[in-house]
């Protein structure tokens, strides 16, 4: 602390190094077997607003043989002041450094990430490539939603976890410490490991290249060793430790606020969504379940909100009468309720009414393309008349501003569709006035975000569309879209370029990525530190050409780069959903009782879970 | 509203929270230990905290004040009591007294604050030598610092007559100074302010930087200082 406290005067929130949070959990290194340190690839702020590292660590830290510690990537100022003082990144419960933990876990939440991940096992003084690591190091393991294309990575981390880790975790700690007990070599322990579903070490598979740089074949390299890993599916959400007692920041991050997960997978179809293909099935909280975890939370952590988190909350069976009880059994205490995205429908409109008091900041809504041929294509139910009626509820009801998603550069898009996004806007704004709402505070913000084709999805064989097509795609909405209470937005055309290479990317990128590291490149999903002009550096060092790899259209025959990765569905499923995508024919959501043929639960032997305990439970309409 | 007072101290990892980090902290443990806080009418209710003086990032609180109100009538032990168990670490709850509706605002109170700094000394340091530094500090008639305005622009202000009492020892391989400064809503004298103008007006020899505490805040009564409570 001593020489902590000579340095962190001299850095931005300080805060973000010294530990000592409410429910931060300190245990002593001599009562435990083994040591893990849940390393999360960004800034504190944006870490610790991950609800997946307050689960691992709740469930780590409860078992009696292992405890969990939290390191963050340090903000580039620290860094310098790290390597200036030669201070080795460490942890923030007991300020020891990483390089001392038995294990190093990293979650890969996104692609632009990566460097990051370097940077920390530079920062720890921990070598890089896994084959220079001795027993003597860390093991290095890393799972999340990018552990689904691992390939990119497989040089510098030690085993991969696919899908949900609450219950491979301890699958996983339990193999590592009877190794341990038994002094087994690193190689020898990943032998074992690979035996737990959903352990993927990719140093036991081979991977041979044709003459063009695409995939020959994947091989493992001898017996015993799966030729496709499966995700790992938590059958029920009930029967899973869900954290009650969540570190709550002293500072400000992100998401300050409870969340609890109400609901877990989505089944609706987008055929872009990657999160909808590896989330699935879809399975529901009880609501007394979610009620009582509310009343331990706000009596544990002394937030002021509760937010209530899926990826589609207005799918969640119970929501309404879930929210009315929370709001009655916490009002009181002056604890409110939110509800983050909302699905295109009045119901969700009405849920948000209920929800908040006043209609402070905006609604959100993502149509995600223009017309409804290109919804139809990308299977995102939602028309035209669907969102005005939405819009005009959400204006009549008193909000102000109003925000709308889209994605450039989608399959079969043309210009048309671009148009469709200006008419869309202008018609919502339209609305607006027409509601009343006063000239200077009505705002429709277009948030405009460019396509990467996702692994495991129906548009995984798609190419992304070249750089300065996109970049031309933004120039063209960025000219049309000059009217007054319209606000556009887009993303970097190159942190989607570059998303898309490590998304779709193999082995090879991971000399890039070493070389992206040396020349500086860090924090690259924060625009104000990406840097494409290393990054192209890199490529062209190691005589790659990321165009290749983004804008690769690959046939249905074509072995791709995490086909032995399995997220439970069947190629031929998502053969037929991009069939139908380029037909521009719809897919119903699964729930509504006709299965579509996925393959996952029989695959998997998993079978969705309603808060009714009904398989065809209700689905509120898409249109009212 | 019954209405309470704090004495508090920041330190530890908490030394680097911010003001409003801490006042989060409060509310929050406020939550936890079940305490019936009073919250503010409006759109945006928060608890109704009011702090004496904000403390600088990096700087500790060994005595510090805070204000709060409750909805319901409790004894100040058990207010102090509730909190005891519910703060994060490095901020501690030393005493509760109940105060007065009508007991003017705490923020107006203030007058006066203290401080200590420590470092590390890169060389012996006589105390002779020592007191001769801080002698010549005071005795200059104006101490010239710079501050940033807020359309960033710098401005210069003399803080010499916000110092009312200067010291310092010099204690093996540590140099300690404690000083006495104008604080609050009418003149306020930051410490770091004094001790880089220290350093730059001497070259006392040291090594690394001063981590710095508040010792104590007062209000003033008949010219002579006196706690808050």
């Amino acid at each position: 602390m001593d020489l902590l406290d000579q340095i962190l005067p001299l850095v931005q929130k300080p805060a973000r190094y010294t530990g000592g949070e409410w429910n931060a959990i300190r245990k002593d290194w001599s009562e435990v077997d083994l040591k893990v340190v849940f390393a999360f690839p960004d800034v504190y702020e944006v870490g610790m607003s991950h609800l997946g590292m307050q689960i691992l660590y709740s469930i780590v830290n409860s078992r009696n043989d292992t405890l969990m510690e939290r390191v963050f990537a340090p903000w580039p100022d620290m860094e310098e002041k790290m390597r200036e003082h030669k201070l080795p990144l460490f942890a923030l419960e007991s300020y020891r450094p990483v390089r001392d933990f038995d294990v190093i876990a990293f979650t890969l939440q996104y692609e632009l990430s990566y460097t990051n991940i370097l940077n920390m096992l530079e920062l720890a003084g921990i070598p890089l490539r896994a084959s220079r690591r001795g027993d003597e190091y860390p093991l290095v393991i890393a799972g999340g939603p990018c552990a689904f294309n691992p390939e990119p990575l497989a040089s510098f981390i030690d085993l991969f976890v696919i899908g949900e880790g609450e219950e491979a975790i301890g699958d996983f700690l339990d193999v590592f410490r009877s190794a341990k007990v038994r002094k087994l070599s690193k190689k020898d322990l990943l032998l074992e490991a690979v035996r737990v579903p959903g352990i993927y070490v990719p140093s036991l598979y081979q991977v041979e290249y044709l003459a063009g740089g695409s995939i020959g074949k994947v091989e493992p390299v001898g017996d015993g060793i799966p030729k496709r890993v499966q995700k790992r599916v938590v059958r029920d959400l009930e029967r899973v430790p869900f954290p009650t007692s969540p570190i709550v920041p002293s500072t400000e991050i992100v998401h300050d606020r409870i969340m609890i997960e109400v609901l877990r997978g989505c089944t609706r179809g987008c055929r872009f969504c990657q999160a909808g293909v590896i989330y699935r099935p879809v399975r529901e909280k009880k609501p007394e379940t979610v009620r009582s975890q509310a009343a331990e939370l706000v009596q544990r952590t002394g937030y002021g909100e509760i937010s209530l988190t899926s990826l589609s909350t207005s799918d969640y069976t119970p929501v309404r009468s879930v929210i009315k009880a929370l709001i009655d059994d916490h009002a009181d205490r002056g604890v409110g309720v939110s509800l983050p995205s909302l699905r295109v429908d009045n119901f969700s409109v009405q849920l948000a009414k209920e929800v908040q008091k006043v209609r402070r900041s905006s609604l959100t809504f993502a149509p995600e393309a223009g017309t409804q041929r290109l919804r139809d294509v990308i299977n995102k139910g939602v028309s035209e008349e669907d969102l005005m009626a939405v819009a005009d509820v959400a204006f009549q009801e008193g909000w102000r501003a109003v925000k709308l998603y889209f994605m450039i550069g989608l399959p079969t898009e043309t210009a048309e569709d671009l148009d469709g996004i200006v008419y869309l806007a202008r018609e919502v704004l339209a609305r607006g006035r027409k509601a009343g709402v006063p000239r200077g505070r009505l705002r429709v913000t277009v948030s405009v975000s460019s396509f990467v084709p996702k692994p495991h999805t129906p548009f995984q064989w798609e190419p992304q569309v070249s750089f300065s097509d996109l970049k031309e795609k933004q120039a063209y909405l960025a000219g049309k879209l000059r009217d007054r209470g319209i606000v556009l937005n887009y993303h970097d055309a190159g942190v989607s370029f570059i998303e898309a290479v490590f998304a779709r990317g193999d082995r090879r990128l991971g000399q890039v990525l070493e070389k992206a590291c040396a020349l500086g490149c860090k924090f690259d999903g924060w625009s104000e530190l990406f840097r494409l002009d290393r990054w192209l550096e890199a490529f062209q060092k190691s005589d790659l050409d990321p165009a290749w790899y983004a804008g690769r259209r690959y046939d249905y025959e074509s072995i791709l780069p995490w086909d032995h990765i399995s997220a439970g569905v069947s190629k031929q499923f998502l053969v037929q959903e991009h069939r139908r995508a380029l037909a521009g024919v719809t897919t119903e959501d699964c729930r509504a009782g006709l299965c579509t043929g996925c393959g996952l639960c029989s695959g998997l032997e998993v079978e969705p879970v309603f808060a009714g305990g009904e398989f065809d439970a209700q689905v509120p309409d898409a249109v009212q | 509203m019954p209405r309470y007072r704090m004495q508090y101290s920041k330190e530890g990892t908490a030394r680097y929270l911010s003001h409003l980090d801490l006042l989060r902290s409060f509310e929050r443990a406020g939550r936890r230990a079940g305490l019936p806080l009073a919250f503010t009418k409006g759109f945006n209710p928060h608890p109704i905290i009011s702090f004496a003086a904000p403390l600088g990032v990096g700087t500790a609180g060994e005595a510090e004040y805070a204000d709060l109100e409750l909805k319901v009538d409790l004894a100040a032990g058990e207010v102090l009591q509730a909190l005891f168990g519910a703060l994060p670490e490095g901020i501690r709850v030393l005493e509760v007294r109940s105060i007065s509706d009508r007991s003017p605002a705490l923020m107006a109170s203030v007058e006066r604050a203290t401080y200590r700094a420590k470092a590390k000394l890169k060389d012996r340091l006589g105390q002779q030598k020592l007191d001769d530094v801080i002698a010549a500090f005071i005795d200059r008639p104006e101490i010239w610092v710079e501050r940033k305005n807020k359309a960033g622009g710098k401005k210069k202000y003399d803080i010499r007559s916000g110092i009312f009492a200067i010291s310092g020892r010099s204690e093996n391989d540590t140099i300690i100074i404690e000083a006495e400064l104008k604080a609050g809503s009418n003149g306020n004298i930051r410490f770091e302010e004094v001790i880089e103008a220290l350093q730059a007006s001497s070259s006392l020899p040291i090594g690394g930087r001063f981590v710095l505490n508040r010792t104590g805040l007062f209000t003033l009564e008949e010219q002579a200082k006196k706690t808050l409570w």
